[in-house]
């Protein structure tokens, strides 16, 4: 086990620079995940973690030794694939013993190491087989039991869960996740897929286009983020945002948005004038039928069974609520929805930046050694 | 879609013939083998099976038998002509020399420079790809005259060496090309996952990637040979006391008359070592081989 660090590190391809200074530094034991759209970069850098990239400028450390010059077999790492890269033509066995063969290690400990890591697994029945007679779970998994009996520093998984059904997914999410509890051996592990970033890691990277946009625990991010960008990347539905200024109002201030007042909570850092982008998740608008909140009017309903998604239009702009109250209604009723004041969040339109209340604490946009 | 019972029974059926078709051919030719000179040449229609079958086509070419020997132990003169050797068992041996020797040399070449254009990036690849696919553009007999003066220079006229090394200069772009397309097949990301584990690069192509592309080392040999062990051309022009198949085969259309005997008897002998070489490595034809370390 070891910690990573990795230093104003940057890539270039040619003239094209697709990583701009990356800092980061993951600790002894902790399973980090760099979650980011396609072409941000997070592949990129978990290759030049595994050497399988050449470092641009800047310095990449595991443990306290500077990693950029070593070779990928001297790095001490393991890396899963997102097409597991099996060796179709070796058994399970083979599979997971093929390190330890080139190593030379004596045949008894072999076996020792590749038995203990296919009970781990349950791959234990499947040692004889070939790649090509095993589901996509368990070539998954062998491709996991090949990391694991080489026993690493740091394990690096690339998008591993992306080719297998949704249901398998699931199920291989909470397997990793034990593994990694198992062995607590450090990890990286890439992927755009926020639900699984979210479910997993202690620590969350976002990146867009080649630079860190928040590094936080889950939580963290998804409650305050950092930026317009994270915002919207993180949550499903993802978080509504009205376009609107701030106004005063019978002595207080709301956001005007084409004529709706948005209210604002209690100490927002906010001018008169001001142009803002109000920020709610959906789960945080309740729809009142009582007239309390902002009118709306419904446009569609889609019930998912454990709760309601409510789109509807406000002043022009269309937002989603949630709820799990079963409420009977159809479009165009018109309902009004109740923000949670100490949920919203602001952010600059021009910078993306969020304009922090006074009584947050700003978020973790770095975290250094 | 289900299939209704006729369109079951019709595709059936153009399978049957399809394959009849393209069989017919081979079948007629190896009848003809067994047939007597006169049912060859039966002027009065076509001789299927009322013949009485002979092996004297292939006590000739098989086992050297001159006719006039043939001739005095039967008692028949009929058809007895020209003095040519008919005797094909050394051309047999030759042509298996050659066909096997080229195999294996373009074989080899091509599996290792082929690994390297999929996998290495290097200046100027992509132009030497092309240029290799240009060389497949050439027809040979643009090549012969020269080839002819440079083997002379250096005395490979007339060798089984000779042959290997032209065959394998006319096999190679294809063997290249091909086996590039079954490299790249495997993800390189088996290659870095090998890389991880600590295999070199030898050790990555050797005990990794080559065992994965068995089918199309497979495939490659099996075209290479078919090409050499037919190769007619090149034969002719380089070489005299040695004779492969192809030629040999000629040599029985004389001015006396074409030996249609001969030609069927040795005809469908050379059918059986390509035969026998395709058997041994269809298994590994068979596509297939590489899935299971992918997604699908």
């Amino acid at each position: 086990m070891a910690s990573v660090t990795i230093n104003s590190v940057r890539k270039s391809y040619g003239g094209f620079e697709v990583l701009h200074g990356i800092d980061l530094s993951i600790a002894n034991g902790e399973f980090v995940v760099l979650l980011g759209p396609s072409g941000c970069g997070k592949s990129t850098l978990l290759r030049m973690i595994a050497g399988l990239e050449p470092i641009t400028s800047g310095q990449i450390s595991i443990g306290n030794v500077v990693v950029n010059e070593l070779h990928p077999k001297d790095r001490n790492i393991a890396m899963v694939f997102q097409n597991y890269a099996l060796y179709a033509h070796l058994s399970v066995f083979d599979n997971m013993a093929f390190s330890m063969q080139l190593k030379k290690v004596p045949k008894e400990e072999i076996r020792r190491k590749v038995e203990w890591a296919a009970s781990i697994l349950n791959l234990t029945p499947y040692l004889d087989r070939q790649p090509r007679q095993l589901s996509g779970g368990q070539r998954q998994r062998v491709a996991m039991g090949r990391a694991i009996v080489r026993d690493p520093s740091v394990f690096l998984f690339d998008e591993p869960l992306s080719n297998l059904d949704a249901k398998l997914r699931v199920q291989m999410r909470t397997e990793i996740k034990e593994l990694h509890h198992k062995l607590s051996t450090t990890t990286v592990y890439v992927t755009h897929d926020q639900i699984e970033a979210m479910t997993m890691a202690d620590t969350i990277v976002v990146l867009r286009d080649g630079h860190i946009e928040q590094i936080g625990k889950p939580l963290d991010i998804y409650d305050r983020p950092a930026n317009l960008f994270v915002a919207e990347f993180i949550g499903s539905p993802s978080m509504n945002f009205l376009s609107g200024e701030v106004a005063a109002e019978a002595g207080r201030l709301v956001v005007r948005a084409n004529g709706v007042s948005l209210p604002l909570p209690p100490g927002a850092n906010v001018t008169a004038g001001q142009v803002v982008k109000y920020g709610i998740r959906p789960e945080h608008l309740r729809p009142d039928t009582g007239g309390a909140g902002i009118p709306a009017k419904v446009s569609v309903v889609e019930p998912t069974g454990p709760e309601i998604h409510i789109y509807a239009d406000i002043g022009g702009q269309e937002i989603c609520a949630i709820t799990q109250d079963r409420l009977e209604l159809a479009p165009d009723d018109a309902i009004s929805l109740v923000p949670a004041l100490d949920r919203i969040r602001l952010f600059d339109p021009t910078t993306g930046k969020v304009i922090n209340g006074p009584n947050e604490a700003p978020p973790r946009t770095l975290m250094r050694a | 879609m289900q299939e209704t019972f006729w369109q079951k029974r019709l595709r059936d059926v153009a399978a049957v013939l399809v394959v009849g078709i393209f069989m017919f051919p081979l079948f007629w030719w190896a009848l003809t083998s067994f047939k007597p000179t006169s049912a060859i040449f039966d002027k009065d229609g076509i001789v299927w099976f009322n013949f009485k079958p002979t092996l004297v086509n292939y006590q000739v070419t098989m086992l050297g038998k001159s006719r006039a020997e043939l001739a005095i132990e039967s008692g028949n003169t009929f058809g007895v002509g020209g003095a040519s050797s008919y005797d094909s068992r050394q051309t047999i041996i030759d042509s298996l020399i050659v066909a096997v020797g080229a195999t294996a040399l373009t074989v080899l070449l091509a599996v290792l420079a082929s690994y390297a254009l999929s996998r290495m990036r290097f200046y100027g690849r992509q132009a030497y790809l092309n240029w290799i696919l240009s060389q497949r553009f050439m027809p040979p007999i643009a090549i012969i005259v020269p080839v002819v003066f440079m083997f002379h220079y250096m005395s490979l006229l007339d060798t089984r060496l000779g042959l290997i090394i032209v065959d394998t200069l006319i096999n190679l772009p294809i063997a290249v090309l091909l086996m590039k397309s079954f490299y790249d097949d495997v993800p390189v990301d088996v290659d870095e996952a090998a890389m991880i584990d600590g295999a070199s690069r030898l050790q990555i192509f050797w005990r990794v990637v080559l065992p994965m592309v068995k089918g199309g080392v497979a495939a490659t040999a099996v075209l290479c040979f078919i090409f050499s062990w037919t190769e007619f051309l090149l034969s002719l022009f380089l070489t005299n006391s040695i004779r492969t198949l192809p030629v040999k085969i000629t040599t029985f259309v004389t001015s006396t008359g074409s030996e249609w005997g001969f030609i069927a008897a040795l005809g469908t002998t050379a059918v059986i070592p390509s035969f026998i070489f395709i058997l041994l490595v269809q298994k590994q034809l068979v596509r297939g081989l590489t899935l299971g370390s992918l997604k699908e």
